[in-house]
């Protein structure tokens, strides 16, 4: 199966994209659309109104409130719902076949006209408050924002607010700040949708033609400048939460590249002969041979839509056992930064990751956010057709050569949370 | 495919239901399961040993999960020292591969490219009777569950719900976690673990199941040709009779601890899973927690009492529990969402559903049937929870049986089943 066969890629209308592929799933489709917006394009003194914003979009419309939607999406068995990152607004649904105009229309008249009432915001920051404050008791979420605010100076996309930031800027968004963004972001311009499962590719966009025509013209601000993060150097900090039983460690540093450098697969791969899977090097040894931990892995993160990434290694370790932990830790990571990787690791993982890439496309979801998240990405369709030849064509040099210019074992940042 | 004739040499064919066929290895009693579909490269290859954490007793709590861990260190043709370790075999292909353990059974799977399905067979095959289970792999994966056992302990959540279990439970097993008790985790033998594993690790006491891309008769050659080799077992399976005695009154836990937030939980006991009542549980748990429309939702979490909600709906082979979760905002009072909570089932049980909300929660169950068969894994672990409650054909017939409950059963129910004497209800509060 090739995607450039399979799937039928149109412009709707100006400033909407379509995808569609048709798979041998009976009545159901699955949706995974975008635009472009998120915190980069909200104000620089309070991102947080970027998800607020998308928070809001399913809490009612001009034209329907949100019970008034929530009965029309229960009583034919559908969902959609509504995300924001750092660069889009997500949107995805499912719904039968027979579903697909009622489920776009929905979704268009969504998001063009959400009515943003004070109540319904009121009732939201609530809630969102509630999961803020028990994400302090998260030792991996704690241990993951400030390996972050370490690496990452704080006008970048990827640093993070403390729980206590993100609070009081929640606190103080209004109607007003919404409205504005909104105005904004949500329009005409760079909205995706990659549809697949029992889907008739016309027909679909006829729909899509008739659900979209809503919304007005995108007006995105201009993003904020933001410095590329520095080498790190050697930090090491240790966040007391009580009554805990396990502590979670995140050791990492920047890399300083995106997903488009020349450099990001043979790193990838590098990173993922560390610790990408459960025969990589550190469950190996980590968990494997001396039992420390439950769960120990490393990955890139970040690295997306011209943002320098990060790579990292997080586990999680009794309070008893830590010390030994990370000191085993330490000890792959030097290893594997002093001697490097072999051949048939490299060999070994070109076949792991092409044999993922296959299995992956086991779901109509699976299939729908590669297809959109490679068009996001400005890739042609076939790029979804040579990946697996891109990770056949790396070599154990251009492994090896990634680890000396992207890690520096010295200078890592070290983060511990839990009852230590 | 479908008739006697037609089953392969060294099969009966037993029955086919939605397009799903069940064989038998006639040598040695092993069943075995296919749906074929070849949309995707790909297959998933899955054994379900009808074991669980409900065949174990005090002192060897969480031994079926810490011997699925085992299983991973190695058998005969599989494991490190002839290079063939069984992560390294799969993952090197692209492999999803895993294993888990719950009330019921424990399974064994593996999503792999479809030409990569006979690996995944001799695997499972092989560690079925000639797993290695030494002691020198016991003593650093005991730990490594330790830590597994730790970080749910982290949860306030998971703390509350094994709580309320062990409340609602004394003598049937379902008292314990399938994690186990810490205690039992350290210490049990691994003489007590190759025990468990000689009475419950038999053809006869599993359910092979292949979904995917596969030719059936070649797929079933396989299974024939690897499993085949094994005979049953000396002795018959032993069953649990522990039955948990009737509960005469209300039963309340509370955990305290450091933490943010609160939590309630409100439980009562249900009837085992293929009882037919537990079809409307299910419709009423759609009406009380799925949907901004939903009961709880507008009396909760629109409200902003409660950041969300989470329903425990799931049937298990003995009664199980039928639990109303809701995580609370910041000082919000535990009494007040219970007697909310409690206020809506007495509500249902005086005046009943109505037809439009039994309508939506079929719709909404229906649209989950049929997105739960996306993808070769989805199908294989709908049947594994049918097969661990007692009959693969419940997923198959369950939404038949949804679309016959009415309003009246719903309502029924609740009088029956959700009443004070048979509650166990439990709070987080959190300690600042």
């Amino acid at each position: 199966m090739l995607f450039k066969d399979k799937v039928n890629e149109i412009e709707v209308m100006q400033g909407v994209r379509s995808l569609t592929m048709t798979t041998a799933i009976k009545d159901v489709v699955t949706i995974s659309g975008s635009l472009e917006g998120g915190s980069l394009y909200a104000p620089t003194d309070n991102k947080q109104i970027a998800n607020i914003a998308t928070a809001m979009i399913d809490k009612g419309t001009d034209q329907k409130d949100k019970y008034e939607i929530s009965d029309i999406l229960d009583s034919i068995g559908a969902e959609i719902s509504f995300s924001s990152s750092s660069n889009h607004i997500n949107f995805t649904a499912h719904c039968m076949k027979k579903d697909l105009k009622t489920i776009m229309h929905l979704i268009a008249e969504q998001l063009s006209t959400p009515s943003l009432k004070e109540n319904e915001l009121e009732l939201l920051k609530t809630r969102i408050l509630g999961n803020l404050e028990r994400n302090k008791e998260d030792t991996r979420k704690q241990a993951n924002i400030a390996l972050l605010r370490k690496i990452y100076y704080p006008d970048h996309p990827n640093f993070r607010s403390t729980v206590d930031e993100s609070i009081e800027l929640i606190k103080k968004i209004s109607i007003e700040n919404l409205q504005n963004y909104h105005d904004q972001v949500f329009g005409l311009g760079s909205v995706r949708i990659a549809s697949v499962g029992d889907v008739e590719p016309d027909n679909l966009n006829s729909i899509i033609k008739d659900s979209f025509g809503v919304l007005k013209t995108q007006n995105l601000p201009d993003i904020s400048e933001f410095d590329i993060a520095q080498k790190s150097v050697e930090h090491k900090e240790s966040i007391h939460i009580p009554d805990k039983t396990s502590a979670d460690v995140y050791i990492g540093q920047s890399i300083g590249i995106d997903q488009d450098h020349k450099d990001y697969i043979p790193l990838m791969m590098a990173i993922y002969i560390l610790g990408g899977n459960f025969s990589a090097r550190l469950m190996q040894t980590v968990r494997d041979k001396e039992g420390l931990t439950y769960g120990i892995g490393s990955s890139i993160s970040s690295a997306s839509y011209k943002r320098d990434g990060y790579w990292s290694t997080w586990a999680t370790f009794s309070p008893e056992l830590i010390e030994k932990g990370i000191e085993s830790t330490r000890k792959q990571i030097n290893l594997w930064t002093s001697n490097g990787v072999s051949q048939s690791e490299v060999e070994t993982k070109k076949q792991t990751i092409v044999g993922s890439y296959k299995v992956g496309m086991d779901t109509t979801g699976g299939l729908a956010n590669r297809i959109l998240s490679n068009d996001e990405k400005g890739r042609d369709i076939s790029y979804l057709d040579d990946y697996p030849n891109i990770i056949n064509s790396v070599s154990i040099d251009q492994v090896n050569n990634a680890i000396k210019t992207y890690v520096d074992p010295l200078n890592l940042v070290e983060v511990s949370a839990g009852t230590l | 495919m479908s008739n006697n004739n037609l089953a392969p040499d060294g099969f009966n064919f037993i029955q086919e239901s939605h397009g799903i066929n069940e064989y038998n290895l006639k040598s040695n009693g092993l069943r075995v399961l296919t749906l074929s579909d070849r949309s995707a490269p790909v297959a998933t290859f899955m054994v379900t040993y009808h074991v669980g954490s409900r065949n174990e007793a005090i002192g060897y709590t969480g031994s079926t999960h810490l011997l699925e861990h085992l299983m991973f260190k190695g058998s005969r043709n599989f494991n490190k020292e002839k290079g063939t370790a069984i992560w390294d075999e799969l993952q090197s292909i692209g492999a999803q591969i895993n294993a888990t353990t719950w009330n019921d059974r424990t399974n064994y799977f593996e999503v792999v490219p479809s030409e990569h399905l006979e690996k995944a067979i001799a695997i499972e095959s092989d560690r079925m009777r000639y797993a290695f289970l030494r002691d020198e792999d016991r003593q650093p994966e005991m730990t490594v569950v330790r830590n597994e056992f730790e970080r749910g302990e982290n949860s306030p959540f998971d703390v509350l719900d094994k709580n309320i279990w062990a409340t609602a439970y004394q003598a049937h097993p379902y008292h314990h976690s399938t994690i186990g008790w810490r205690s039992d985790i350290e210490n049990v033998s691994t003489d007590r673990l190759k025990e468990f594993y000689n009475v419950y690790y038999w053809p006869n006491n599993a359910t092979a199941t292949i979904i995917g891309d596969f030719e059936t008769s070649e797929a079933l050659e396989l299974v024939k040709k690897y499993f085949g080799e094994h005979p049953k077992s000396d002795n018959p399976i032993p069953d649990v009779y522990t039955a948990e005695p009737d509960q005469e009154g209300e039963r309340r836990v509370v955990v305290k601890r450091s933490g943010q937030t609160g939590i309630v939980g409100v439980a009562h006991k249900t009837p085992a899973g293929l009882h037919q009542d537990t079809y409307a549980f299910q419709i009423l748990s759609k009406i009380l927690t799925d949907g901004k429309s939903s009961r709880f939702y507008k009396g909760i979490v629109d409200k902003g009492l409660a950041t969300s909600l989470f329903m425990y709906d799931f049937p298990f082979k003995d009664n199980g529990l039928f639990i109303s979760y809701a995580f609370l905002t910041p000082n919000t009072d535990n009494q007040k969402v219970e007697s909310i909570i409690l206020n809506e089932y007495s509500k249902i049980a005086n005046e009943g559903i109505t037809e439009n909300e039994l309508k939506k929660a079929k719709a909404q169950i229906s649209s989950d049937i049929s997105f739960s068969r996306d993808g070769s894994y989805a199908i294989a672990g709908a049947l594994n929870e049918a097969l661990a409650i007692g009959d693969w054909k419940f997923y198959t017939n369950f939404i038949e049986n949804i679309n016959n409950v009415s309003v009246k059963d719903v309502q029924s129910i609740v009088k029956k089943y959700l009443v004070e004497d048979q509650s166990t209800v439990g709070w987080f509060i959190p300690k600042k």
